[in-house]
């Protein structure tokens, strides 16, 4: 039992040991990390070591900074670079460079990196944002000059105080030939006029202006609607250059100037090249071939350590921050490793210490430190809401110069922002921006909570996830205590925080996930750090105004609002339930929304009216009926727009996936995994975009009809599958759809063997298929055996692929997948699934079953495996939930330690008076062991076990599953524990009661650890209590050692208070156990005196 | 072996129903002096003492000392198998798992057997020290009881408040509040249906209606209830049987910052 709850027990520890060659067992593995990665170092270069050379920073500086920068001639040479972040600032228009030459006007700005490593800052003139109206009938280009004057002065008089003293806001008015987007209204080109305003703030203002006031009375009855004003100055230009996310900018030799010492033009920026350069001269290479390199960029990971208070998470303007660990990578390779330390600190192999006497001095030294490495993407663990503003609040409050000029431009500081994002797939969350020009931050932490679901988002528990790495979790209140200590306790923290600084790095490899962002950036075409930040529909919108531009269509802003309009959703056949001891083939429909879009070319400009198809005299055979009613034109006439970018989407997917076949290194498929299920995303994102609400550009029509065709198609799949395959046409089983959802069937063809059941389903996936039209398709993707249906979108099965071998056992909608049940639940599932599945023994998944639920009712089961974790999401639930009255009750007794807004909670059920709600009944894990607080299990029992038990049990054992497993001898013996905290426990005191047999002792034998009736068996009970004792013992010296380990030492105590590491809850409870059995031990007195 | 033998099954039965509403299952310790139970609830504020003496019994024996968990709610299930008026008999054998419950009707002509599962509870057993008592309040259980029931629309909390003049009980709540004094009866009749005080200091405690409320259904138990409190420790609730035992309910008085 011991072995099997700790998940990294002793002996792997061991295989890492090996690994690393390590004859010291007693140094931390992570320190020899350190070492190892600095001997590294020195084979890379034959520079001496620099490394801990001395407090004189101009040393270590070779190391820090990029390297030098070669010369190079604009006019003959031509510069290259990687961009990766975009924006734009409104400056002094430069002499010979197109756009308006008067007022102040927008001037883009691109941060990237030279294949050399070096960084570069194009500012890229000319270029200036417009928009389209529909021009007014007979409005002809005489009338552009007139209206422009008109329109000018109605801005200009609309416009108070005027700082960028612009004296010409339109500046252009032209006459264009355009497409409106939305709906078909024929081949023939309409009559636009485009708009160029000379800021980005003030097309909005335009817009107003024009849909309110009458700019040329001539035409003054005219309705003019907009359009693609809500398109962002940043996309406009993205869109318009073809720059995607990420790809590499190429200034043609000639093309542009530099500014250096020398030059007119003063550089703004701390970038080694600064270039300036009109906007049509830019080569925007798209990210293809030799274009989809990458650039040796430098990512910065840091974590900090502050010396809070006791009981107070650290507040800027009172806790002083005490170490900066910094971790820098580049190229992949070669790392700058140093740790920024208030006051001394032991000197630590492989890193720099640099120890300050003074916070101010250590806070300035690390700007510098940051601006002088120069990195281009900030990562760490939640630096964006914790580490990034404490920072800079800290450095605020004590006045520390320079300190937030972090960025890429000299005179910009860094702010921080409150920022609310809602999106359908995160939820609301809050969180900070914080402006760090020219560089990326990418905060791991918000990485993991938007791409994993995971029960826990510490970094220990996702290091441990993803990396099978533990760290030491310590409490902040310690941490005081180590930097008060000597020069050796200090070091302890250091390589703690230096840790802290580390893992992210290595998650970020580990999880490709810069990579993957970088990947997803150049599909979509959307910069780098918006990713993160912002929701799905950025990305499809950029992605139809590229190819709206190319196709000469423009896009309509529509009003936005909220239209309370539901429609259908998937289908799902109604499932009948039951154990399937006989191979169940699935078939799917593969990327069932997208392909209907394509198939049935559904897109914005391909919709018709019944009113569009009557002016226009359309035939029949021009246009479709969708199943809900809509009328989409035939490709024939003209291709949709969205079904284009799907094809693009879902080829690039097709390319990942064969490539993730023919991939045989484990980690380079999951990378290819996370790409094709990005891109499958993307794909179904284009059909949530048309759906959206409030988004950019709703559109039900298709939508609906989307899901309609879906629900069509499940249908018609059952009934050709069942049609066919009958007795009647000469099989040897009448086939029986089961069960469908969505996108797929589940098949019983009634046939005995899998390889048969694969024939067959293959078979009628192509059978099927002929019945639709291309692209969609149905595939035989597995067969289950045995399959085990529960209930809608409840299934369990052993997955095959190949008829020899079964690939994984496959769950959905059980309790092993979701994360609003204790580990207990998913645990338990997911053992009687194995055993009943994989093994084929009801009996044992029985048995196994009944002996968990003993041990729950014997308080036998680790704590750990009981606690449940919620996301604390908001603060004003209408209905009481457990987690938010715990926070509140946890914020009363430490005000430090309380939850906050977005973490998960974890929490255990307590027993409570009859009829009190369970919402009152949460309690702090840490709390509960500590005092010994009574678990209600039989709420663990009938609210968490019982119902997914008998789910999957009633197919098997029929109507008796509930009482064989719930009710059976097993649950005869609970063990009750007596809380230390509650009302009475003041009051009550124990009474001894005889070892052998349970009973009371009489008052006068109380000091007798045996009754007399049992005192015959004294020697025997003796034995079974001191053999108790020596295995809690033995557990706990386990336990102690298997934490120092993790924490790098073995000479020194634990100090973690993890509260996601089982090992921990596992220790507090051993601990406490073994003190009650010491003493219980003592009653039995001292042998030698009697 | 332990065997006892009960004239009325009625008086078991009632003892269950006053404590089934505050404990599931039970240990009940049985020695050669009789049967004890001493437990608390689920939410550790209350602790329900039961003694029944050997003597009141009609024949007991038991030979070692014995613990038998029993689940309440299989055990009224079974009691609701008699009539108040037949006559029991408990048998365990010594280690025995099962509970064997004998019902004979008084005339003999009708025996019937029930077996029950024990459980095998493992529990502290706990005791709370006899104390001197500032304020012993005597009073009739019906009176208690309905005072209660009354007090409880209207609020979560009782206050008890004794002096020399008589006891107050009083509670507030969203609709009011309410209060209900009883003096010292002048005449004593029958000692039962009189309130008396003993009162060395007057006490001023705060408790929980809920639980005055599942303590006042032993009042079939006995006539007269007697409520004993001091400053800071729990007040007593205790019903004496007749001939046959006691049981008694121990509260924690509500400290004010609870909410």
């Amino acid at each position: 039992m011991f072995n099997k709850k700790r998940p990294n027990s002793s002996d792997k520890q061991g295989s890492f040991s090996k690994k690393f060659k390590v004859e010291d067992d007693e140094q931390s593995m992570f320190e020899n990390d350190l070492a190892i990665m600095e001997e590294m170092d020195k084979e890379l270069d034959d520079s001496p070591d620099l490394l801990g050379e001395g407090p004189d920073q101009e040393d270590s500086s070779a190391l820090w900074s990029r390297p030098a920068i070669k010369e190079i001639n604009p006019v003959a040479e031509s510069l290259a670079f990687q961009q990766l972040t975009i924006d734009n600032y409104i400056g002094e228009p430069i002499k010979g460079m197109s756009g308006a030459q008067t007022g102040l006007v927008p001037i883009t700005r691109m941060f990237g990196i030279t294949m050399d490593g070096n960084s570069v800052c194009c500012n890229v003139h000319g270029y200036s944002p417009y928009f389209y109206t529909n021009a007014p009938e007979g409005f002809g280009p005489e009338h552009c000059k007139e209206f422009k004057t008109r329109l000018n002065a109605i801005v200009l008089s609309d416009m108070r105080g005027n700082q960028n003293r612009v004296q010409e806001p339109v500046l252009m008015v032209e006459i264009v030939k355009k497409i409106n987007l939305y709906g078909y209204h024929g081949e023939e080109l309409e009559k636009y006029l485009k708009i160029t305003m000379a800021l980005p703030k003030l097309v909005p203002a335009a817009k107003r202006l024009l849909e309110k006031e009458t700019v040329l009375p001539a035409f003054s009855g005219h309705n003019y609607r907009m359009f693609e004003t809500n398109v962002d100055y940043d996309m406009r230009f993205m869109v318009d250059l073809k720059i995607v996310g990420c790809s590499w900018i190429e200034l043609p030799a000639g093309t542009y100037t530099i500014r250096d010492s020398k030059s007119r033009l003063k550089g703004q920026s701390r970038c080694q090249f600064e270039v300036d350069v009109g906007w049509e001269k830019l080569i925007a290479h798209a990210p293809e071939g030799e274009w989809s390199k990458v650039a040796p960029f430098r990512i910065l990971s840091f974590d900090i350590e502050c010396a809070g208070r006791k009981g107070i998470f650290p507040e800027a303007d009172k806790d002083p921050v005490i170490q900066i660990a910094n971790m820098v990578q580049i190229e992949n390779k070669r790392l700058i490793r140093n740790v920024f330390t208030l006051n001394t600190c032991a000197p630590i192999v492989g890193s720099q210490v640099i120890s300050c006497e003074k916070e101010n001095n250590m806070l300035e030294k690390w700007a510098a430190f940051v601006r002088e490495c120069d990195p281009d993407i900030i990562t760490g663990y939640n630096i964006n809401n914790f580490d990034l503003p404490y920072l800079l609040n800290r450095a605020k409050h004590l006045h520390t110069k320079n300190f937030n000029f972090l960025g890429r431009i000299k005179d910009i500081q860094s702010v921080i922002r409150e920022q609310v994002i809602q999106s359908k797939q995160m939820g609301r969350r809050e969180n900070k921006s914080i402006n760090i020009d020219g560089r990326v931050p990418f905060d791991l932490y918000l990485v993991l909570v938007r791409d994993y679901k995971l029960r826990s988002y510490s970094l220990n528990s996702v290091s441990y996830h993803f990396l099978q790495e533990q760290k030491e979790d310590v409490h902040h209140s310690i941490i005081t205590d180590l930097q008060n200590g000597t020069p050796q306790t200090r070091r302890r923290l250091a390589v703690y925080c230096l840790k802290d600084a580390f893992l992210p790095l290595k998650l970020l490899d580990k999880l490709m996930c810069l990579i993957n962002y970088m990947e997803m950036a150049r599909v979509t075409g959307v910069p780098l750090g918006s990713l993160l930040t912002g929701g799905q529909q950025a990305k499809v919108v950029s992605q139809l105004l590229r190819l709206a531009q190319e196709k000469n269509y423009i896009m309509p802003t529509m009003a936005g609002g909220m239209q309370d309009e539901q429609f259908e959703g998937a289908t799902v056949i109604e499932p009948i339930k039951g154990y399937y001891a006989d191979p169940i083939a699935t078939l799917d429909f593969t990327s069932l929304y997208p392909s209907i879009m394509m198939a049935h070319n559904l897109c914005y400009t391909t919709l018709l009216t019944q009113k569009t198809i009557n002016l226009l005299n359309l035939s029949e055979s021009d246009y479709t009926k969708t199943p809900s009613g809509s009328y989409f034109l035939s490709k024939t006439i003209r291709k949709g727009l969205l079904p284009e970018i799907l094809e693009n989407l879902l080829s690039a997917r097709k390319k990942a996936k064969t490539d993730l076949k023919s991939e045989t290194d484990p980690f380079k498929i999951k990378v290819l995994d996370g790409r094709q299920l990005a891109l499958k995303i993307s794909a179904n994102s284009v059909y949530g975009f048309t759906g959206a609400q409030v988004g950019k550009l709703p559109c039900l029509e298709i939508s609906t009809s989307v899901t309609s065709y879906g629900r069509m198609m499940i249908e018609r799949t059952k009934q050709e599958v069942e049609q066919k395959y009958c007795i009647a046409n000469g099989y040897e089983h009448d086939a029986i759809v089961i069960y469908g959802d969505t996108d797929s069937v589940m098949v019983k063809f009634g046939v005995k063997s899998i390889e048969k059941a694969m024939e067959m389903g293959r078979e009628a996936a192509e059978y099927v298929t002929t019945k639709f039209i291309n692209p969609i398709k149905l595939d035989f993707e597995k067969v289950y055996f045995p399959y085990l249906l529960i209930n809608k979108k409840r299934y369990a099965g052993l997955y095959f692929t190949r008829p020899d071998k079964y690939d994984k056992m496959d769950c959905k909608g059980l309790e092993t997948v979701r994360r609003d049940n204790s580990p207990l639940v998913s645990n338990m599932i997911n053992t009687c699934l194995q055993k009943l599945l994989i093994d084929r023994d009801p009996d044992g998944a029985v048995a196994y079953a009944k002996e968990v639920i003993s041990d729950l009712l014997c308080n036998r089961i680790d704590i750990s495996q009981l606690v449940i974790t919620k996301e604390l999401t908001k603060n004003d639930y209408t209905a009481k939930q457990a987690h938010v009255e715990l926070s509140i009750k946890m914020k009363k007794r430490d005000p430090g330690n309380a939850p906050k807004l977005g973490d998960r909670i974890p929490y255990i059920l307590i027993t409570g008076t009859k009829g009190t709600p369970a919402y009152q009944r949460a309690e702090d894990p840490i709390f509960v062991l500590e005092n010994n607080i009574p678990i209600d299990f039989n709420y663990y029992l009938e609210n968490q076990l019982s119902k997914p038990l008998v789910r999957i049990f009633s197919p098997i054992l029929g109507d008796k599953a509930e009482s064989v497993l719930l009710k059976g001898d097993h649950t005869r013996k609970k063990a009750m524990v007596t809380s230390k905290v509650s009302a009475l426990s003041a009051f009550t005191k124990k009474k001894e009661v005889c070892l052998g047999c349970k009973s009371v002792l009489p008052t006068n034998e109380e000091k007798n650890a045996l009754c007399k009736y049992c005192l015959p068996k004294q020697g025997e009970l003796y034995y079974q209590e001191r053999v108790k004792v020596n295995d809690l013992q033995e557990k706990f010296c386990r336990l102690w050692t298997e934490c120092q380990r993790c924490q790098g030492s073995l000479h020194e105590e634990v100090i973690c208070t993890s509260r996601d590491c089982p090992i921990f809850y596992l220790r507090k409870k051993i601990q406490i156990d073994l003190t009650a059995q010491v003493k219980t031990m003592d009653r039995f007195g001292n042998p030698n005196n009697k | 072996m332990f065997e006892a033998r009960l004239l009325k099954s009625g008086q078991l039965k009632k003892i269950l129903e006053a404590i089934k509403e505050l404990l599931k299952e039970a240990t009940f310790d049985c020695s050669d002096s009789g049967i004890q139970l001493q437990a608390m609830d689920d939410a550790h504020v209350s602790l329900v003492s039961m003694y029944l003496k050997s003597t009141g019994f009609d024949k007991f024996r038991c030979d070692r000392n014995l613990s038998m968990g029993i689940n309440l709610e299989s055990m009224v299930k079974i009691m609701k198998c008699c009539s108040n008026d037949d006559i029991m008999t408990i048998k365990a054998q010594d280690n025995a798992d099962t509970l064997t419950i004998m019902f004979e009707t008084s005339n003999q002509e009708k025996m019937s057997d029930y077996e029950m599962k024990l459980m095998n509870l493992d529990q502290e057993h706990l005791g709370i020290p006899e104390t001197n008592y500032s304020c012993v309040i005597k009073m009739p259980s019906t009176e208690f009881a309905r005072i209660c029931r009354d007090l409880s629309q209207f609020g979560e909390s009782v206050i008890i408040a004794c002096t020399k003049d008589g006891v107050k009980f009083s509670t507030s709540g969203d609709i009011g509040s309410a209060n209900v004094k009883l003096s010292q009866s002048a005449s004593i009749d029958k000692e039962e249906e009189g309130v008396s005080i003993e009162m060395q200091q007057a006490v001023c405690l705060t408790f929980a209606c809920r639980y005055l409320n599942l303590f006042c259904k032993a009042a079939p138990l006995s006539p007269q209830v007697i409520l004993s409190m001091s400053g800071d420790v729990p007040l007593v609730v205790e019903y004496q049987i007749e001939e046959l035992g006691f049981i008694r309910y121990y509260l924690a008085p509500k400290i004010e910052e609870d909410d």
